[in-house]
């Protein structure tokens, strides 16, 4: 790493994007629990204004029109939260777009979901670009995003048909997950599937190894990354020799952010390649691809004893 | 930064305190491998070691640590997977490399119960390859104590690893206890373990009604988005020179969403998030089969509940 020392300060803030709002607040309970205690102060920009806007219209829409199926009565709508759901429109309709009860509703707050999460996307990338960082959180979000867009997007507009995305409620949502699996000949037989769920199990792993590592070695700081990237110290030495000791090899400071980085990232990437590939077109029955890539043998005796 | 701060003296202190000279021990640009080790290699200072003030295995061999628990967890590791590959890819029925995929080591057939079943019968090779990799699985959790002990650490790590082991033992050991059949284990294999997982899910109605797989994976996603969130902020940070310095983190997650947890608390929050998810996936196996046989119609319960009996 290049040095120690910083370079003296000119960041260069316009008056725009020095709009903080709120005075810092202290809570020093957090502190015992080793947690910041420092609560905003806070930027209002404009793509932060947006994405709560339009997240906001998403959020009402959802819930209203939740609401209006059970007569808004409010009971009804707490025993029901979990079923409740906004269609999106019937096969019938295609592209186009359907009467409000009928689909609209879900067109249109999913416009206002897709909106608000590229709104989202803008604020974190030019809040970077602000403080002079790199924007690689707004990167790491396009793994997410990509993952949205096909599920949401791009398949059902590639399928031509806006039944295929998933709706709008909390069960309705687990149910879309089960059936689309269920539909392509079981999720476990595609080849993207595995990789995402060796990404997803991977970055929990990384997690528990990375963030165990460093809380085992905070009374040597090693905690505090930004400092050890410049000049290593104790902290970060005795946790790289953890790993080599364990298990041959180790990264360091730097290089295990950016596993972690492309694990979490490569799990929502991978995972969206495999939902685009399940549809008529392209993979119809899991099951079947892979008793033809060689992998799946259904005819298989048990091995014994 | 976390660690600097004032706290609440209302409330006990499950914070932390820098060593005096931690952060001297810096040196810009670190040093070579070659440089730190010899520092940090001394002899001692392990569980058996403590115990009986003797270590037959304190020694490394090339980058790795032994002990007395690299020495268990290599027998495991050796006999285990011997069992494992003899009796998948070696006696399997087609190819080797087909045998890769294909093989399967099932586990007894349910008439057995919990007894033990000898050479030739079917389940010995699943009881041993199990056996074996259960020892394997818990000298390495000691072997990551023998280490943190010669590092003076924490013990995190050995409890993160601990509780991924509490998933093998839920699976293989606790549950089919709790069943009273070892056939419950799961297969073992590459392709036949994914249909062990996927049939097991059906089995139970939809596992996706369960809610502590709900909160499992919710752990697991959770644990995914934090890893992104962190690792790519650190690299965002890493080439930053401003008067910031290392609070450019801090202030660009408080710019962004109003609170940054901090530099300590990330890993905290990192490591509840990640062992937490793989707790209530232990408990979403546990439960199914034993007191819950259908977690579509275990939901009952909430449309039954008192207080909205007339909606």
């Amino acid at each position: 790493m290049a040095t120690m020392n910083p370079t003296p300060g000119d960041l260069e803030l316009g008056p725009r994007d020095r709009g903080r709002v709120g005075r810092a607040q202290e809570l020093p309970i957090l502190e015992n629990f080793g947690l910041d205690s420092q609560l905003g102060p806070y930027y209002i920009g404009f793509w932060n204004s947006a994405a709560f806007v339009t997240g906001g219209l998403f959020t009402f829409i959802w819930l209203a029109v939740m609401a209006s199926q059970v007569g808004w009565n409010p009971l009804a709508f707490a025993k029901y939260f979990f079923v409740l759901q906004i269609d999106p429109p019937a096969a019938a309709y295609g592209l186009s777009f359907p009467p409000l009860d009928q689909g609209g509703w879900w067109l249109i707050s999913t416009f206002f979901l897709t909106v608000s999460i590229f709104c989202w996307y803008m604020h974190l990338y030019t809040r970077a670009k602000a403080l002079g960082i790199k924007p690689y959180l707004a990167y790491g979000f396009t793994g997410a995003i990509i993952l949205y867009l096909v599920i949401y997007i791009i398949r059902p507009m590639w399928m031509a048909n806006w039944s295929e995305a998933p709706s709008h409620g909390l069960k309705a949502l687990l149910d879309w997950t089960n059936n689309v699996s269920v539909r392509y000949g079981n999720f476990y037989y595609n080849p993207f599937h595995m990789l995402s769920i060796f990404f997803l199990l991977g970055s929990t792993v990384l997690l528990a190894m990375h963030a165990g590592t460093i809380w085992a070695l905070e009374k040597y700081a090693a905690h505090e990354e930004w400092n050890e990237l410049q000049a290593p110290g104790t902290g970060t030495e005795r946790a790289q020799l953890f790993w080599r000791w364990c298990m041959g090899f180790n990264a360091n400071a730097y290089s295990i952010h950016l596993w972690a980085f492309w694990f979490a990232w490569l799990c929502g990437v991978t995972g969206a390649i495999g939902v685009f590939l399940s549809m008529p077109d392209f993979v119809n029955n899991w099951f079947q691809w892979g008793v033809e890539a060689g992998i799946n043998y259904p005819e298989l005796p048990p091995v014994q004893p | 930064m976390s660690g600097a701060k004032a706290k609440d003296p209302r409330f006990p202190d499950f914070s932390f305190t820098v060593l005096e000279g931690a952060r001297a021990t810096r040196v810009p640009g670190g040093r070579t491998i070659e440089e730190i080790e010899p520092e940090y290699k001394v002899r001692g200072r392990t569980t058996f070691s403590a115990l009986f003030r003797y270590d037959p295995f304190d020694f490394w061999v090339g980058p790795f640590y032994v002990g007395f628990w690299g020495f268990v967890s290599v027998l495991g590791i050796i006999f285990g997977s011997a069992f494992y590959l003899y009796y998948t890819v070696f006696l399997g029925p087609f190819s080797y490399p087909q045998n890769f995929f294909a093989g399967r080591i099932d586990p007894p057939p349910a008439e057995v119960g919990l007894a033990l079943v000898g050479p030739g019968q079917p389940g010995f090779a699943w009881q041993m390859t199990v056996f074996f990799a259960t020892i394997a699985f818990f000298g390495w959790m000691m072997r990551q104590v023998d280490i943190s002990m010669k590092l003076d650490m924490g013990y995190h790590i050995a409890v993160a690893y601990g509780v991924v082991f509490s998933s093998w033992l839920t699976l293989q050991i606790i549950r089919p206890i709790a069943l009273g059949q070892w056939h419950e284990g799961f297969v073992l294999g590459v392709m036949p373990h994914l249909d062990w997982v996927s049939n097991f899910g059906y089995r139970y109605n939809n596992f996706f009604y369960n809610p502590f797989h709900a909160i499992g994976i919710t752990g697991l996603f959770g644990s995914t988005w934090l890893l992104a969130c962190h690792g790519s902020l650190i690299l965002s940070a890493a080439q930053y020179r401003g008067p910031e310095g290392g609070d450019i983190e801090n202030v660009f997650f408080r710019d962004i969403q109003y609170y940054s947890i901090g530099e300590s608390g990330i890993h905290r929050l990192g490591f509840i998030f990640a062992c937490g998810g793989v707790l209530s996936a232990n408990l979403c196996i546990l439960l199914s089969g034993w007191p819950v046989q259908d977690w579509v119609s275990f939901w009952n319960f909430w449309n039954t509940l008192p207080w909205w009996s007339g909606v």
